[in-house]
């Protein structure tokens, strides 16, 4: 009889164990498939972003720039070379980053009014990009090695069935304390993000406002951050799209910087 | 007075400048610039220039390109009014230029254009493009520090590296403050003096044009480069004791820097010898040794949205003895001078604000000069800057104390369109 019942008990704590790992499993295998397709769309990609922040008084600001980005390898390092068209004190300016999945990310920036290229000092990646509610680390995305992830439900949202995920930074982390999304199970996608502080208070909400497929590849191609302390949000959209576009590392240089490559960049 | 005059003054460039736009877009071209407005005044009464004001000046700049399959044109011209110095109406060509690649590999730029190159912030060993000192002592925007030359650009690009290649047929100095708008100590008088100079440039021809050269790498992630330059000295330091006239002494520099990121920062080192051709053995009392120049710096993001850096830069005369030997008057150079900087700039509330804070403080002159400015974006398109400059110190010759009685502060809008 004893031994029956710790066999049982035994049974049941391996069981929870395999459920709790698989479930562990799970979490970080839907984390990573969503951050490559978010991320890490095809080999290479080139969009024309328009951006638009608002303020607590409702005050807007416009961006308008063209973003050309290129894979190393799948949830690895890549490459991002920035051209401004709008407003006009950033006109013709170029920005480049090599992001390292290892290490930290180099960024340039060229200031076409004095041909000055300036390696940028920034470790921070929770800067606000270009005056945005998006932090740099939005733009290129945090690694799912850098936190660990729980499922913690599956429900609906926009009529869509999700899976809702916990992530947690594992070592201490400026850009949020919890994390949780809302992954659309059939494209692997987040619908939606909620970033928590440091005191576990609702900081900023990300949503995907409009998922369109180009190319095969499923695309969320309007997003939109809002702060819910600060009252504020900023809103990206992304035209034009193309994928696979056969992009040469040498382009993410120097030289490139300085004069955009018009095949791409109009 | 000043100021109305130039208010009506921008009021007509900005119907000028929208009417202007309206009318070459149509011809699918379209035209982007900025209107802007500066106005500063001293802060020191007994200073020698015939005005109070330091700057009440309205602008205009124009902007377009166009793109076609075989090159890039680019142009941007200042349309400007200045009460100061010009006293009237005027206009600058800052940049006119045609880009295009030959065989993929080299790339040509040729026309009026701005150069950069090197490592330092603001300030400069083997950077020997035109500067304009007197624009950035009048708190004019940070892009006019550069002033434009006439040039032929090559880039060569090989696996080996690249190659630059930048050829001035006319020489283009720099443009010192000295126009009547700031006053310097001039060693003739002995005194501070605002009379503006012009200093005649060296004959036209092929022997007196500038060729600068840079050979970059990248290895490891840093960059690394060479760079050499035939010349003159960018400011006029000669003096001819027979003419009694200041002129732009022979110079030829071979340098080299390295910069790269390490320590969450990115750091920089360049060093160059400054070879003065026309006075070899150091000998001749009217113009400058020869001389090697040193700098190193390191820029770190010390707080969310705050950066900061530090720089240190020494230069040692060589042949200090021949001119000790040598030296015409009472103002003797140190053999060594040392200079500290330090810019610390912050971007708030979602980059609409921008401080920015520079000291250049030279331990060995016993000199310093500190620029501070902020903007505040009140649209995408309107941007209105309050800033500063202020100099100091114990000897009149020196490169900051010669300036010491210039301290001002300025106002400045800008409309972009």
């Amino acid at each position: 009889m004893k031994t029956k019942i710790s066999r049982t008990l035994g049974t049941v704590a391996i069981a929870t164990l395999l459920a709790l790992s698989a479930n562990a499993q799970d979490a970080v295998e839907i984390a990573k498939k969503a951050h490559l397709n978010y991320y890490y769309a095809a080999n290479d990609g080139l969009a024309e972003v328009s951006m638009k922040i608002v303020d607590s008084k409702g005050n807007e600001r416009n961006r308008r720039f063209s973003m050309l980005r290129m894979d190393e390898a799948d949830g690895g390092d890549q490459k991002y070379y920035t051209y401004f068209y709008e407003p006009s004190d950033v006109q013709r300016m170029t920005f480049m980053v090599h992001k390292s999945a290892a290490g930290n990310d180099k960024r340039w920036i060229y200031v076409p009014a004095v041909d000055l290229i300036k390696p940028i000092a920034a470790d921070d990646k929770n800067s606000s990009f270009v005056g945005s509610d998006f932090t740099y680390e939005d733009v290129s995305g945090r690694l799912w090695t850098e936190d660990n992830h729980t499922l913690t439900g599956e429900t609906r949202l926009n009529d869509r069935d999700v899976f809702i995920l916990e992530s947690k930074p594992i070592k201490p982390y400026k850009g949020f304390s919890r994390r949780v999304s809302y992954i659309d199970k059939e494209l692997y996608l987040p619908l939606k993000e909620e970033y928590y502080d440091a005191k576990d208070k609702l900081e900023r909400v990300l949503t995907a406002e409009k998922i369109e497929t180009i190319d095969n590849i499923p695309t969320v191609t309007e997003r939109k951050m809002q702060n819910m302390q600060k009252n504020r949000y900023t809103v990206v959209s992304f035209n034009s799209i193309k994928y696979n576009l056969g992009v040469k590392a040498d382009l993410f240089t120097e030289r490139y910087l300085k004069t955009p490559p018009r095949e791409y960049i109009k | 007075m000043y100021a109305r005059k130039n208010i009506l003054t921008a009021a007509l460039l900005f119907l000028i400048s929208i009417s202007t736009v309206k009318v070459v877009s149509a011809q699918g071209i379209p035209i982007n610039g900025f209107v802007q407005g500066l106005w500063g005044g001293r802060l020191q009464e007994k200073n020698p220039t015939s005005s109070d004001y330091t700057a009440s000046e309205v602008r205009l700049q124009l902007r377009m390109e166009h793109n076609a399959d075989i090159a890039e044109v680019f142009a941007r011209a200042d349309f400007f009014n200045d009460e100061i110095v010009a006293g009237g109406n005027d206009w600058e060509l800052r940049e006119a230029f045609a880009k295009f690649t030959l065989l993929g590999k080299i790339d040509f730029k040729v026309g009026r254009q701005i150069l950069t190159w090197g490592t330092g912030d603001l300030i400069f060993i083997n950077d020997v493009f035109a500067k304009d000192y007197e624009s950035f002592f009048a708190g004019r925007e940070d892009q006019y520090l550069k002033a434009p030359q006439t040039a032929l650009r090559s880039e060569y690009y090989s696996p080996l590296g690249e190659l630059a290649l930048v050829w001035t047929p006319r020489f283009a100095p720099n443009r010192t403050p000295a126009t009547g708008r700031f006053s310097y100590y001039s060693p003739m008088s002995g005194d501070f003096a605002a009379e503006p100079f012009a200093v005649p440039l060296p004959a036209e021809s092929i022997r007196n044009s500038e060729l600068a050269g840079r050979f970059q790498k990248t290895v490891g992630g840093m960059a690394l480069a060479l760079y050499g330059y035939k010349g003159f000295f960018k400011n006029p330091v000669g003096f001819d004791f027979v003419s009694m006239m200041p002129f732009y002494p022979r110079l030829n520099i071979y340098g080299a820097s390295a910069r790269g990121q390490a320590g969450g920062g990115v750091f920089w080192l360049e060093g160059g010898y400054f070879h003065s051709y026309d006075d070899q053995c150091g000998e001749k009392p009217g113009i400058p040794n020869s001389n090697i120049q040193g700098l190193v710096g390191f820029e770190k993001q010390i707080a969310s949205d705050i950066t900061a850096n530090i720089q240190y830069q020494a230069e040692k005369m060589l042949q200090y003895e021949r001119y000790e030997r040598n030296l015409v008057g009472n103002d003797k150079e140190d053999e060594f001078r040392s200079l500290v900087t330090s810019r610390i700039s912050g971007r708030f509330r979602m980059e609409t604000i921008i401080l920015s804070s520079f000291i250049f403080w030279s331990p060995s002159d016993e000199d310093l000069y500190y620029r501070f400015s902020a903007d505040y974006k009140l649209t995408d398109n309107m941007t209105v800057t309050v800033g500063g400059n202020i100099f100091d110190g114990n000897k009149r010759f020196t490169d900051f104390g010669m300036f010491q009685l210039n301290d001002n502060l300025y106002a400045r809008a800008t409309y972009g369109f």
